[in-house]
């Protein structure tokens, strides 16, 4: 026990040593995780919280160009520049020269077409309720009248098809409410009715949204929920570059081929190894998720809500370190030069991650990459993080984490003993 | 007569892709309390064999025996009695020598206590007492050669193996290094030793090995090889016996 101690000592003394090493294992995941979140954060509330600055070019001769423009002011969501004397080919430059995210052309004939298509569908329904002839022309159908947007180019895929679904769904609102008007005046009266008015416009029907759960509660979730655990696993997987190069550099330094002199001295250099970093791991899980507890909401940032069970998250914590301690010690047991360890160690990090699921969820990944997802040690750390932090499951949903855990932990094992045993090293 | 405290026996090894091997079939015997040198030029087997007699390298073949207060053992059995000090700087840099010789200490077992007043002891002999909790990485050569040593001699060894032990040291350090191994193998420490300063060779040893491609070539006391082949020291003697052309 006494050999124990004085490795693990020695290790600790040579971890707080290198300053570089400790900034990149603590400091850095604490940057990446508040930049993450805080940019996630941002984007998120840019598409649900923010008002979005939009250019409108309406040279509609009708009065539905004026309405439409109105509900963009009325929905909240829009700070609406008017420049009703552009032409639509000098849009295009202008919405850049203006730095607007989108500008909308409305065209000369948009009342005329959204009109025309409110008297056609309502002569069909009153012809097919039998108290009118059906007439015979159809709604008119210009390409010129219709609504055209411009985007900067820089604004994100998703992003862009979220305003353009907004706007949608304020033109639908303004061809229902044309649409009912029209009917009414087919049916001889001079406005829609007050009470009928008052139903449409104000009873629109709700969307309740729940994240789905196993356990009772249910957490909410945010940009802190997914980005805090996903990039500790991150942060503690480049344990790697620290770790394996440590491991090579006394491989190779003249220390190793004195420790070879001494029995078992080597067997008791990986054990100690293994405890100093499993603390390094468990440490930075730990200031990781009390910065997103205690520190995140001061700044605006949504709270890291715990799961009410503690045990479980422990356990994955415990395994997720031993993966990730485990595959530091592979690369540098077989990684010849320091060079090769950190730079394997640090790609092969950034692979796992990416087909693991810590950039994009993994379901969005073609079929072939979520099968060969399954590899990624992050993978499963980040499956048991989301089970917990997300769905409060229960332990029977983290048995497939554990186990998966459990054996890329012996495999690393076994194979780093195989290793070290062949070059006579333990 | 002194006993024999290390017997080689047709010790053998053949390193993976080498066209000959580094030892071939070499018969030794080193005796108990004796300071013995091994020297060669360069790929002669020299490391080799030191690293074999210490356990670093398994042998293809043959076998060496250790007898320690008149018993036989294998190596394995008797490691905490070897002390070893390579040519590369073996320790860590980034810590003291306390610290560096508290760690080796307590891989040895050796008592809390009697470890302590052995680190005291050997930084005073070694003249680096005064530096005692300073980093080994901002030492001089000398200063780390020294520490080196002391690492090698923090288990009180019966068996001292030591690869290159002065190079690139001052006279001072030279001077203080090889009276301490004196001093050592007058309490009764055997010494095998290597070096390339033949002058400090010839002082030193009381027999010597010469190994060419793996093969001893020349095995007696100095003074009797000197004799045998009518050379004047040992650089003529290592002239004389492997040739003048320059080796890998």
């Amino acid at each position: 026990m006494r050999k124990l101690l004085a490795s693990i000592k020695k290790e600790a003394l040579i971890l707080l040593h290198d300053k570089v090493g400790l900034l990149l294992m603590y400091l850095m995941p604490i940057l990446l995780v508040f930049i993450i979140t805080i940019v996630q954060n941002s984007a998120f509330k840019l598409v649900s919280d923010n008002t979005i600055d939009i250019l409108v070019v309406n040279h509609d001769k009708g009065t539905l160009g004026d309405s439409l423009t109105k509900l963009l002011e009325q929905s909240g969501n829009f700070i609406v520049e008017k420049e009703n004397g552009l032409k639509i080919e000098k849009l295009k430059k202008e919405t850049i020269d203006r730095k607007k995210l989108i500008a909308i052309y409305i065209p000369e004939g948009f009342s005329d077409q959204l009109l025309s298509k409110a008297g056609h569908v309502s002569n069909l329904m009153l012809s097919e309720f039998g108290v009118a002839d059906k007439k015979a022309n159809k709604a008119k159908n210009l390409s010129k009248n219709h609504l055209v947007i411009y985007y900067d180019p820089v604004i994100q895929e998703n992003f862009r098809v979220s305003l353009t679904n907004s706007l949608n769904t304020l033109l639908a609102g303004l061809e229902n409410e044309n649409m009912i008007r029209q009917l009414f005046s087919d049916m001889g009266y001079e406005e829609i009715p007050s009470e009928v008015k008052k139903e449409f416009s104000g009873n629109q029907s709700q969307i309740l949204s729940f994240p789905a759960s196993s356990g009772k509660e249910s957490p909410i979730p945010n940009s802190t929920q997914h980005n805090v655990p996903a990039w500790s696993l991150f942060a503690m997987f480049f344990m790697v570059i620290s770790l394996g190069g440590n491991l090579v550099k006394e491989r190779l330094s003249g220390s190793f081929i004195r420790l070879q002199t001494i029995p078992s001295a080597f067997f008791l250099v990986i054990c100690s190894k293994i405890a100093v970093y499993l603390f390094v791991a468990l440490s930075q899980l730990a200031i990781l998720f009390s910065l997103g507890v205690f520190v995140f909401p001061s700044i605006g940032l949504p709270q890291l809500n715990f799961p009410p069970n503690f045990l479980p998250v422990i356990v994955v914590s415990v395994l997720s370190a031993f993966a990730a301690i485990s595959y530091a010690l592979l690369v540098g047991t077989y990684a010849k030069t320091q060079e090769q360890a950190n730079g394997f160690g640090a790609i092969s990090i950034i692979i796992f991650a990416a087909i693991g699921g810590i950039w994009v969820p993994s379901f969005i990944m073609p079929g072939y990459l979520q099968t060969i997802g399954m590899l990624s040690p992050l993978h499963w750390c980040i499956d048991g993080f989301y089970t917990l932090f997300l769905k409060n499951g229960a332990w029977s949903e983290l048995y497939s984490t554990i186990i998966y855990l459990l054996l890329f932990t012996f495999i690393c094992q076994l194979l780093t003993f195989i290793k070290l045993r062949l070059q006579n090293y333990i | 007569m002194q006993e024999t405290i290390i017997e080689i026996n047709q010790l053998t090894k053949q390193f993976r892709n080498a066209d000959r091997p580094s030892l071939d079939a070499i018969d030794l015997t080193i005796l108990n309390g004796e300071k013995f040198g091994v020297f060669g030029p360069n790929g002669a087997g020299k490391t080799t064999l030191i690293s074999i007699l210490c356990s670093i390298l398994e042998p293809t073949s043959g076998d060496v025996v250790y007898t320690l207060n008149g018993k036989q053992e294998s190596i394995n059995n008797i490691l905490t009695t070897v002390g070893f000090v390579p040519q590369e700087y073996a320790f860590y840099p980034e810590l003291t020598p306390i610290q560096n010789l508290s760690y080796f200490g307590a891989l040895y077992s050796i008592p809390k206590k009697e470890l302590s007043q052995k680190i005291k002891q050997l930084l005073i002999t070694l003249g680096l007492d005064h530096v005692g909790d300073k980093k080994v990485s901002t030492f001089s050569g000398g200063m780390k050669r020294r520490i080196n040593l002391a690492i090698g001699l923090i288990n009180n060894p019966r068996i001292l193996f030591l690869d290159e032990p002065t190079v690139g040291v001052d006279v001072q350090s030279k001077v203080a290094i090889i009276s301490l191994l004196e001093e050592l193998n007058k309490n009764g420490t055997t010494i095998i030793y290597t070096s390339h300063h033949l002058k400090e060779a010839e002082d030193f040893c009381d027999r010597i090995a010469l190994l060419e491609n793996g093969k001893i070539i020349a095995l007696d006391k100095l003074e009797n090889l000197i004799l045998a082949n009518n050379v004047s020291n040992l650089e003529d003697l290592l002239i004389k016996l492997t040739g003048k052309k320059l080796r890998d």
